[in-house]
């Protein structure tokens, strides 16, 4: 193996390890999907609700903003005091770390709907829900929509930390890669498929945010 | 104002509690359900190894769900681990580490003895089963080259003796200052001083030892690479190192529950001597292989050692 460049390694790392880097890849992907998926699932519907209170929008955004400034280590470290090693800690710190982007954009979104529309939409007697599912997030989609790839880009990094509490993904390949006597081509193997998967999942979302928008017709 | 806090609440308690439910069988990132048994490994690339071992071979005869939890810092991160159930099966564990760390009790040189206090003690104060060792042990041991052995006639450290005020020997940092087992006692145990010592970062003394930069070093008698260069391992005649055999340890909760999993486990006691353990290492740390397709190949190669139940 001495004998081989970094990137021969690299290559030769795939060629016989592949099925493993994939499994790995799956399981880190869907590591950081759950935890983005449960803080929409949360911050969205506070995010519209911060919008129409306007007093809660300070104190919401500011705790969202104080979980931000935790080091993620050390918030993988506290929650796993509380669920103990393993996956359900990475997606309870991702979950906590995806709020922020999610709730201020969505409020964002929100505060930017055109306020003539809206009084359009009560002129023709639409209720405030039909107000809120016809207009208001149609029109703020693309805004709550960047927070979620803004989430997911977030979270993908800190899966990867995530191997430090057994939970897998590809960072327990970088992890092994620190360990071995001349680690640098399976370092390489954890860390670019890290990167691609976070420019891939990027610009598919951002492909889904364009095709999902309102269209205009100027 | 009291009737909106409600409501955040509400959508907060409606969103966690479907989440941490949830989460206890999210489809794809196995390792949180009941059924599935969980392995604990350390970050060493032996631990790893071992902990595909076990997994796979419970997977592959039982057919239960297995997770890693993978990098553990030490030995007793693990045990913790076992304490919360957070894992059930410690792939790794070493009879002369967990005496001193997780029991706090003095080091017994007789791994014989070591091996039986371990067993007992963790029966009693942690319902947990040493198993039988896999055959190997993992713990410092001295050696030359085997050119310099020969010429010199080395076979036991004492050997070492007659020559060792014209000897470099390279050792482990954090073995210069240990207690108990640390160069201090070595001299005084085995009545000798080498020539010149130098502390080094424990990867390169193989190395070092190899191109001849010392003459003797102090290595991990595992590692792949005294296979890869052929080194000799000198015999602990006097028995100074304490025993570091190597078992794996379960919850007696576990063996309970699946009362078939005890016999597949059993199968590979005494199966892994040093030499093949070596030889796992090295194909991990020096042919880039991950330690999951080593543990299959070792598996397959055994035919999952079926029919060796006892």
């Amino acid at each position: 193996m001495t004998g081989l460049s970094t990137w021969d390694q690299f290559w030769y790392y795939f060629a016989h390890n592949g099925f493993f880097v994939l499994q790995q890849f799956t399981r880190h992907f869907l590591i950081s999907v759950y935890g983005v998926l449960f803080a929409a699932i949360v911050g969205i519907p506070l995010g519209i609700l911060i919008a129409r209170r306007k007093k809660l929008s300070d104190t919401v955004i500011g705790i969202a903003n104080v979980i931000q400034t935790i080091p993620s280590l050390a918030m993988l470290s506290i929650i796993m005091l509380g669920l103990g090693l393993g996956v359900n800690t990475v997606i309870a710190t991702v979950f906590l770390y995806s709020l922020l982007p999610i709730i201020k954009n969505t409020y964002a979104g929100m505060q930017g709907v055109d306020a003539n529309v809206l009084d359009s939409g009560r002129g023709m007697g639409m209720t405030k829900f039909q107000i809120l599912y016809l207009i208001e997030l149609p029109l703020s989609f693309s805004v709550i929509m960047g927070g979620i790839r803004n989430a997911l880009v977030i979270a993908i990094g800190i899966t990867a930390i995530g191997a430090f509490v057994g939970a897998g993904g590809l960072g327990d390949i970088i992890i092994r890669g620190t360990n071995a006597t001349n680690g640098g081509a399976i370092i390489l193997a954890g860390a670019l498929p890290t990167a691609l998967m976070t420019i891939i999942s990027d610009l598919l979302l951002g492909f889904i945010q364009r095709k999902l928008s309102p269209q205009t017709s100027d | 104002m009291s009737k909106y806090l409600k409501k955040i609440m509400l959508v907060f308690f409606l969103a966690i509690c479907p989440m941490l439910l949830t989460s206890c069988g999210l489809p794809g990132v196995s390792g949180s359900d009941k059924n599935t048994i969980k392995i604990a490994s350390q970050s060493s690339t032996e631990s790893q190894i071992i902990a595909n071992i076990v997994g796979q071979l419970i997977n592959h005869e039982l057919g239960y769900k297995i997770s890693l939890v993978n990098n553990l810092g030490s030995s007793t991160v693990a045990h913790q681990a076992m304490l919360r159930h957070d894992a059930d099966i410690s792939a790794t564990r070493y009879t002369g580490t967990d005496l001193t760390g997780v029991l706090q009790l003095s080091n017994i040189k007789d791994p014989a003895k070591a091996s039986r206090l371990v067993k007992r003690e963790f029966k009693q104060r942690y319902h947990q089963t040493w198993f039988p060792s896999y055959g190997f042990a993992d713990t410092y041991a001295f050696m030359t080259t085997q050119a310099f052995a020969q010429k010199h006639q080395l076979n036991n450290i004492s050997d070492l003796q007659k020559i060792s005020s014209s000897l470099n020997a390279g050792v482990d940092t954090s073995w210069m200052n240990r207690k108990g087992d640390g160069y201090q006692d070595f001299t005084k145990y085995y009545g000798f001083s080498f020539g010149r010592v130098y502390p080094m970062q424990i990867g390169l003394v193989y190395d070092a030892v190899e191109a001849g930069k010392m003459e003797t070093v102090l290595g991990y008698s595992t590692d792949g690479r005294i296979k890869s260069y052929h080194l000799k391992i000198l015999k602990d005649d006097k028995r100074f190192f304490p025993p570091y055999n190597c078992s794996m340890v379960v919850n007696d909760s576990l063996l309970k529950k699946y009362p078939k999993l005890a016999p597949v486990l059993h199968r590979l006691d005494g199966k892994i001597n040093l030499k093949t353990m070596q030889t796992l290492n090295y194909e991990v740390d020096n042919n880039l292989l991950e330690p999951s397709v080593v543990a299959q190949q070792f598996l397959e190669k055994h035919n999952y050692f079926k029919g060796d139940d006892n």
